[in-house]
């Protein structure tokens, strides 16, 4: 095989690991929301991108390291979420029905923080581009590959591990699956139910979170990615199956290698109408999702 | 010709056989019961029935008319009709919104005269203008009662017509009963013998699916497998 | 229609309005046109409560469908024809598209069919911008002339806005004649309860497929005089944020009554006008809008006020009557 070939080759694979662990982790934070609270979160991508330019505005305004930049702004969506969880959700938890609410509330979310963002960071700047936190290049095999993106890919592989472990092992993670499962048997069983809803939504967050700032230390990014991640992690969950975090897991690394590959040949639009096609598909012939209990 | 006819119906859902082999007919103007314990399909009977279950072998016939392929909507246009065993209206609607929407698509419905006498009838006169959800149970049920009969259907099917009653109202709904069968012919489901037994003409009794009796109420009381199986069980 | 004394008062009250206004404000032609938008959004919002308001489905794609009237339109008079015949085609091609689009999702329940209809909505987006050589993408299109009267006067100003009036009043009419029609109940019952209303006989999904094909006809009609009255278009005119802003109007206005979309119109529509140079804070402010009907009112300002009317007390009324 060529040089040429193989790093293109490479080139393609690495991106889509990339962009697969970081559509993962998205789409794990939507769907354990989804599957606990029954609130189809439409504002994650709003997140994703809050988190982004939260960490842009640590590392390049007030000079903070970019690691530290990140660990304080995932650490800073624990009490945002507790405040939107007190103040907004709460109130839903035992409406029937809730999750076209849901919906639409986040569809509210989105566009106050759409129109906050184009008013301030929109003004500021077209591109974001964070400083990389480990400068340098390792060369893999011929490719060269940025040090910033590998490192954020293996936290971001990192935290998906941990996530599956606290899910399968830890305490919480049983608790979070019996009430996915059916929240009054889980409440009979000693399950502590408001409490769990509200650790799902700030852990669903605050994963997206993670992948917002993730993203923006591997890549530079605009204002648009908001609307762009929110199609994209919806589409993974419905075709995964909403509340199914295995489904988030393998059809966000399928996500991720199809826009590498895709955006060789065309261009992202393209990506994003076989996206929605995919969601469309698998909405109307199995609402259920993919990997359904 | 009878009204209605099931040959064989069987009816499955994933490895689960709610059905096995249900075979039964009903003439016109005849009071057919249906009862057995909870599970045993009385419901999922009605259902597939009325079109909202695909049977997985066997057929329905109703008036002739083979039901194979006709959805819900079709089979309640084609007169008949059926209430539910949690009671089913348009809880924000008014009475009389209510009455209005099931005239609507009435193929052939009662007269404005007649549906006066109906409502008065049923003691819902002075409560059309409230709204439904805020009527009682019982009131609730006459309502649904209502709503079919102004459709003037061949048949209805009533599932458990008198649950969650007081024993007083109970009475009273079994005295209306008696007063519906002359206006249109009855099947109804309950899973206690003594309202079956002073409505019907004829009872089958269903067990896990099968059905296991199929006669007067009278013969049913006196059935060893039924005595065994079923109302030495439960309080008749 | 309903037997009460002068039931015609209302409208002749809101068709009269709906003149006066642009007549009042014709000295200024900034607020004249945003009494022209306010206008247009009160047939949008009207159109879009015949399905959220009274048949409890909630269409994204309405902003779409308008779009394809509006390039439809806007292409047939550039390739000739008299915006008139345009206006019909483009609306009637633009209502069959979302009908058809409907179709398979008419399946889908509550949130499932949001979703999917929002996922249209964003297909039709990116189909604007990309198909460059029918819409001009991103860019545009500009300069869109106002439609010919048949004397071969242009329709401008005042004009303009008194068609945009009766084109208004003409909607409101309809959508109040439809709903106390036979249709308007059977919609209805499919709003409150579609199990119920298919065991009565109705045909939900034929119910559903006119209600579609009738809404986007009201999306077409304002999305084909919308281009001339602004003179531009782009894909961003029609985005999923416009269909979500119209909901807003019904919801907050009071979805399955006539008048709240109506008002809910009028008083949200001129807001982006209005905020002037502080025009990107609508987004906010709409959003917050969202959350307080979702929170707040659900029923919106109209249905709110329904409910402070006095009923009769069910409970007495029930212990008043003789159990036998």
């Amino acid at each position: 095989m060529s040089d040429a070939t193989l790093i293109l080759l490479l080139s393609t694979v690495t991106t889509g690991v990339m962009l697969g662990v970081i559509f993962s982790l998205v789409a794990v934070g939507v769907t354990i929301i989804y599957g606990s609270i029954w609130m189809p979160n439409a504002a994650n991508g709003q997140f994703f991108l809050l988190a982004a330019l939260f960490a842009w505005s640590a590392s390049v305004s007030w000079g903070v390291h970019p690691a530290l930049a990140a660990l304080l702004v995932i650490g800073a969506s624990v009490p945002l979420s507790y405040a939107l969880e007190i103040a907004l959700i709460r109130r839903f938890y035992d409406v029937p029905n809730r999750n076209i609410s849901y919906f639409v509330l986040s569809l509210g979310i989105t566009q106050i923080l759409s129109g906050i963002f184009s008013i301030t960071y929109g003004v500021w700047s077209d591109q974001f581009r964070i400083p990389p936190i480990v400068p340098g290049v390792t060369l893999l095999g011929p490719l060269p590959i940025a040090n910033n993106r590998l490192v954020a890919m293996a936290a971001a592989a990192l935290l998906l591990a941990l996530l599956f472990a606290l899910l399968r092992f830890h305490r919480y993670g049983r608790a979070l699956r019996a009430v996915f499962q059916n929240r009054e048997s889980a409440a009979l069983r000693g399950v502590d139910v408001r409490a769990v809803y509200r650790m799902s939504f700030i852990l669903g967050n605050a994963v997206v979170f993670a992948g917002g700032v993730l993203f923006a230390c591997a890549y530079s990014f605009d204002l648009t990615m908001g609307w762009t991640m929110a199609v994209t992690a919806f589409a993974i969950m419905i075709i995964g199956g909403p509340g199914s975090v295995l489904g988030a897991l393998v059809v966000g690394m399928v996500f991720g290698f199809t826009q590498a590959l895709v955006s060789i040949f065309a261009s992202p639009t393209i990506a994003a109408f076989s996206y929605l096609g995919a969601m469309l598909v698998i909405l109307l012939i199995r609402p259920s999702g993919l990997f359904a209990r | 010709m009878s009204l209605l006819e099931a040959r064989q119906v069987s009816v499955r859902f994933g490895g689960l056989v709610a059905l096995r082999n249900i075979d039964m007919c009903q003439n016109a103007n005849e009071t057919l019961g249906m009862i057995g314990p909870n599970g045993s399909g009385k419901t999922t009977f009605v259902n597939v029935v009325t079109g909202h279950v695909k049977p997985a072998s066997g057929a329905v016939d109703f008036d002739g008319v083979p039901l194979a392929r006709c959805r819900p909507f079709e089979i309640a246009g084609a007169g008949l009709s059926r209430t539910y065993q949690a009671v089913r209206v348009f809880r924000e609607l008014t009475g009389r919104e209510n009455i209005a929407t099931a005239l609507v698509n009435a193929a052939c419905p009662l007269d404005a005269d007649a549906v006066v006498e109906a409502t008065e009838w049923l003691r819902l006169t002075h409560r059309l203008d409230a709204r439904a959800g805020s009527l009682t149970l019982y009131e609730q049920r006459r309502l649904e009662l209502l709503m079919r009969l102004v459709q003037r259907p061949k048949l209805l099917m009533l599932d458990e017509p008198v649950g969650g009653l007081s024993s007083v109202e109970v009475r009273s709904m079994i005295a209306v009963l008696n007063e519906l069968k002359a206006r249109c012919t009855i099947f109804i489901i309950e899973h206690t013998m003594k309202v079956i037994r002073e409505l019907a003409d004829r009872v089958i009794v269903l067990l896990a699916g099968e059905k296991i009796a199929d006669g007067p109420p009278g013969d049913i009381l006196a059935d060893r497998r039924v005595i065994e199986n079923y109302l030495g069980s439960v309080d008749a | 229609m309903n037997a009460g004394i002068r039931w015609w008062l209302p409208y002749a009250c809101f068709a009269i309005a709906a003149l006066a206004v642009p007549l009042l404000l014709s000295g200024n032609r900034y607020f004249a046109f945003v009494a022209g938008m306010t206008l247009i959004s009160v047939l949008w919002a009207t159109g879009m409560n015949l399905l959220y308001g009274y048949t409890g489905l909630m269409p994204m794609v309405f902003a779409g469908i308008a779009g394809i009237s509006a390039y439809l339109t806007v292409g047939l008079v550039a390739a000739g024809w008299s915006f008139w015949p345009a206006m019909l085609v483009g609306s009637v091609v633009a209502a069959l598209v979302g009908t058809v689009l409907g179709l398979p999702s008419l399946r889908l329940r509550g949130f499932y069919f949001t979703l999917c209809s929002l996922v249209i909505q964003t297909v039709i987006t990116l189909a604007f911008v990309y198909f460059v050589n029918l819409t001009n993408g991103d860019t545009g299109i500009s300069q869109i002339a106002p439609p010919k009267l048949p004397g071969g006067e242009a329709l401008g100003g005042l004009a303009y806005d008194v068609v945009l009036a009766v084109l208004a009043v003409i909607g409101v009419v309809v959508l109040a004649v439809l709903v106390d029609s036979s249709f308007g109940r059977r919609l209805i019952a499919i709003r409150e309860d579609e199990g119920l209303a298919e065991a009565l006989g109705i045909d939900v999904t034929r119910q559903k497929l006119a209600a579609f094909f009738i809404s986007s006809l009201f999306a077409g009609v304002g999305g084909a005089f919308y281009a001339p009255y602004v003179g531009f278009i782009s894909p961003r005119s029609f985005d999923v944020l416009v269909s979500l802003n119209i909901w807003l109007m019904v919801a907050f206005g009071g979805r399955g009554t006539i008048w709240g979309p109506v008002l809910g119109a009028t008083l949200l529509a001129p807001v982006p006008f209005l905020l002037q140079d502080y025009y990107t804070i609508k987004d906010v402010v709409y959003g917050l809008l969202i959350i307080g009907v979702i929170v707040l009112l659900p029923a919106g300002l109209v249905g709110g006020l329904k409910h402070l009317r006095p009923r009769p007390a069910p409970a007495a009324a029930a212990k008043a009557e003789p159990a036998q």
